[in-house]
């Protein structure tokens, strides 16, 4: 679903933000994506989404060439930023109205799947008001339902869980399993190593710039906890 | 007092874009930087020049009458007229809406002092516009009148006070009016009409007064009157200057002083509750699933532009003002007959300019209503949602400018209609009128987008840095401005030749250059907008 081969990124100055990364999403996994503040996680999430430019390497979208067709790519996929500033302007539904316009979402459809995750984010009785009202956990949650509302084939998520009530994260869980069950992929950062663990069928650690391992998760960790082979990576890795 | 200076330089260093160019690396920041600063610096000289100019020709009038006084208050009253307006507008969105409000609320800061670091943002901006105009007048002054050694001593001082009392006036009424609408449910909404309103009653107000204004003929102690009457701290510093009273001197210090420190103290009392009333909307909570209706991608991202331009009040102002001065004008020019203003103007052959020129006058309102070149600039944080949308680019360029069309050609079109009524235009002029506004339009639209792309300001913390201030807008208008200036000029050199050919030519190269950047926007525009 996600091939990213030999990405490279530098920064104006030199410095390289991210030095050849390789890695392989495929369909169904739920693939973390951790590592320190800087280490890289971000600039790479935006050359994959299609919103950062970049030089080196090749990034894949279902087989699509993210250079050569970027809006077939984006089409397929679904991103939520670390920090999802919306149309404060708008209303929440307005949003996710515009959103499924953007992604060209049949009527019944997106009627079909905002009831259905504004329900599951109790959201339902907020979607009236305006954005500039909302609380940064509901903001969060109305990203993630514009997110799900166009079915993407991939689900880019930067700190997914950040700002989400108990619940929330738990029906956030809930809904990621169910999509990759149904087909898709996530590929997500996190500094939750717990949920990581938990959550993810395959992990990449990323350091400086540089992938230190990756795998599938119990490969990655082995018989230690995620946190413990984290710590001991970035530490001596 | 060290607070409120601290504050008034973190936002004075995000002006115009110019911190983040000096402490970049990248090359291409410095040289937008180096173009940007010559651009200001021409556009300065050219003020000043005009300004010296304008001011030798009065004081050479005035000197036959023996009032050359009446050249300095003249200009200080100019100056103090345009900086009451131009802040008006723009005072209620400098003074409470801001991103950083709970970040500088949280600090240990009087309240008082932000809003005095607000409202001295405000008035170190007016102060270059009177750097600007006073010194070559106080100049020229200087050259005609030779005056004495304190002449200098009392000029400088009191040239820093200048825009105090205007400001103050123009953020007085912002407050009352953002303190009005506050109360309200719909209170951005209020605040947008109620400025409007105000606007457009302070220049019909000005109509009125162009009436009973004396001659320049009958110049002198009339003149003197009306001036003194208009904006009484005229006689007060024209007594402080020129005639050296100390006590005139002291008291239009102590009196702009005190105006400045009394309102930033009793705004401090209610600011918290007033920005609360603005930015706080009522939650329902009472949301049911409604029918939703598709559209395509440029429906709906056009619709969504349509409600960003009207959910900003300091974004409507700013770029609507004009249209509004141009229906006002339209429909006043109804029931005035072109003889009858070019008596009040002073200009015999309005009648003559107008026929010829009035293509190119309406066209100066579509010029000055550009939203596009601060469109993608106001997108600033939002601006992943686009480009994470598996939409062409230029189609949401494209939804930008043709926004910008939906605020200027309805306007523009009923205008022109009026404007042909009461000009009582031919067919050939009125098909110029109605043609050439309109690729104005177009002209305006396109070019402001491109300008935007080329130079974005997309971290901002309030909407007037980038309606108002931003390099792209200013580098917009300039633009428009010179696309005007040229076919009026030759109007006005090639006397042989029918105004018409002129204006026709004006339209058929402005049409191509539309043409140019469309294709420009269909084949770039993917590639500007992910650059960003």
């Amino acid at each position: 679903m996600l091939t990213i081969r030999g990405f490279s990124k530098s920064y104006k100055g030199g410095k390289k933000a991210v030095h050849n990364l390789n890695l392989t999403v495929e369909q169904g996994d739920i693939y973390g994506f951790i590592g320190h503040n800087g280490a890289g996680k971000t600039t790479t999430i935006r050359a994959v989404v299609g919103v950062m430019d970049f030089e080196e390497g090749e990034i894949e979208i279902d087989g699509i060439s993210m250079k050569k067709d970027p809006l077939a790519c984006k089409s397929r996929i679904a991103y939520i930023p670390d920090n999802p500033d919306l149309y404060d302007h708008l209303t929440g539904i307005q949003y996710l109205n515009f959103i499924g316009d953007l992604f060209n979402v049949s009527r019944k459809d997106r009627e079909l799947l905002i009831a259905k995750y504004a329900d599951a984010f109790q959201l339902t009785p907020h979607l009236g008001d305006l954005i500039s009202g909302y609380s940064h956990g509901m903001k969060q949650k109305l990203a993630i339902i514009s997110a799900l509302i166009h079915k993407p084939k991939l689900l880019v998520l930067d700190e997914p869980f950040v700002g989400l009530d108990p619940k929330a994260a738990h029906t956030l869980k809930t809904i990621m399993a169910e999509v990759c069950r149904e087909g898709s992929a996530i590929f997500f950062s996190t500094h939750v190593l717990d949920t990581a663990e938990k959550l993810c069928n395959k992990i990449a650690i990323i350091k400086e710039g540089r992938l230190i391992s990756e795998g599938r998760t119990e490969d990655v960790k082995g018989e230690n906890s995620l946190e413990d082979v984290f710590m001991e990576l970035i530490d001596h890795g | 007092m060290v607070n409120i200076w601290r504050l008034t330089k973190l936002q004075l260093i995000s002006t115009f874009g110019f911190n983040k160019a000096l402490h970049t690396r990248d090359a291409k920041e410095r040289r937008k930087l180096l173009l940007l600063s010559i651009a200001l610096l021409l556009g300065v000289l050219m003020i000043a020049v005009f300004s010296f100019g304008y001011s030798y020709a009065m004081a050479t009038a005035f000197e036959q009458i023996g009032r050359l006084d009446l050249l300095l208050a003249i200009m200080m009253a100019v100056t103090s007229a345009v900086g009451f307006f131009t802040t008006v507008y723009k005072a209620g969105g400098v003074l409470f809406s801001y991103k950083d409000y709970d970040l500088l609320m949280s600090l240990p800061v009087k309240t008082s002092h932000v809003v005095a670091s607000r409202v001295l943002q405000l008035y170190v901006l007016n102060l270059f516009f009177t750097l600007m105009v006073m010194l070559p007048a106080g100049a020229v002054y200087a050259l005609k009148v030779r005056p004495e050694a304190y002449y200098y001593l009392l000029f400088v001082p009191l040239l820093l006070c200048i825009p105090l009392i205007p400001i103050i006036a123009a953020t007085v009424i912002g407050a009352l009016i953002s303190w009005f609408s506050s109360r309200f449910r719909a209170s951005r909404m209020i605040n947008l009409v109620l400025t409007l309103l105000f606007v457009i009653a302070l220049i019909l107000g000005s109509f009125t007064l162009d009436g009973n204004e004396p001659e320049l003929a009958d110049l002198g102690t009339g003149l003197a009157e009306t001036i003194f009457k208009l904006y009484p701290l005229t006689e007060l510093y024209v007594d402080a200057v020129s005639a050296y009273r100390m006590d005139a001197f002291l008291l239009f210090i102590l009196l702009s002083v005190l105006a400045f420190v009394v309102f930033c103290t009793v705004l401090g009392t209610r600011y918290k509750a007033i920005h609360t009333g603005l930015t706080t909307s009522r939650a329902g909570g009472k949301y049911t699933m409604q029918p939703l209706k598709a559209s395509t991608a440029f429906q709906a991202l056009y619709r969504k532009e349509l409600r960003r331009y009207f959910s900003s009040s300091n974004y409507v102002l700013n770029t609507g003002i004009g249209m509004v001065l141009l229906l006002i004008m339209s429909v006043s020019l109804l029931f005035t007959s072109p003889e009858q203003l070019g008596q009040l103007a002073d200009i015999p052959q309005l009648q003559r300019y107008l026929n010829t020129l009035a293509p190119l006058f309406v066209s100066l309102f579509v010029a000055l209503s550009c939203t596009t070149s601060s469109s993608i600039s106001l997108e600033g944080n939002n601006l992943w949602i686009l480009r994470s949308s598996p939409v062409p680019k230029h189609i949401i360029l494209l939804s930008k400018v043709a926004v910008n069309l939906t605020i200027t050609v309805p306007i523009t079109v009923v205008s022109c209609v009026l404007l042909m009524i009461s000009l009582g235009t031919g067919w050939a002029d009125s098909l110029l009128l109605f043609m050439i506004p309109v690729i104005y339009a177009c002209y305006t639209a396109l070019m402001g987008i491109i300008v935007n792309l080329k130079l974005p300001k997309l971290e901002w913390t309030n909407e007037v840095q980038v309606v108002k201030q931003s390099a792209a807008v200013l580098v917009a208008m300039l633009l428009g401005f010179i696309s005007l200036i040229i076919p009026a000029g030759l109007s006005f050199v090639l006397t042989s030749v029918d105004g018409r050919v002129i204006m026709l030519g004006a339209g058929i190269i402005l049409a191509g250059l539309c043409a140019g950047m469309y294709r420009y926007l269909k084949n770039a525009g993917e590639r500007l907008f992910l650059g960003l």
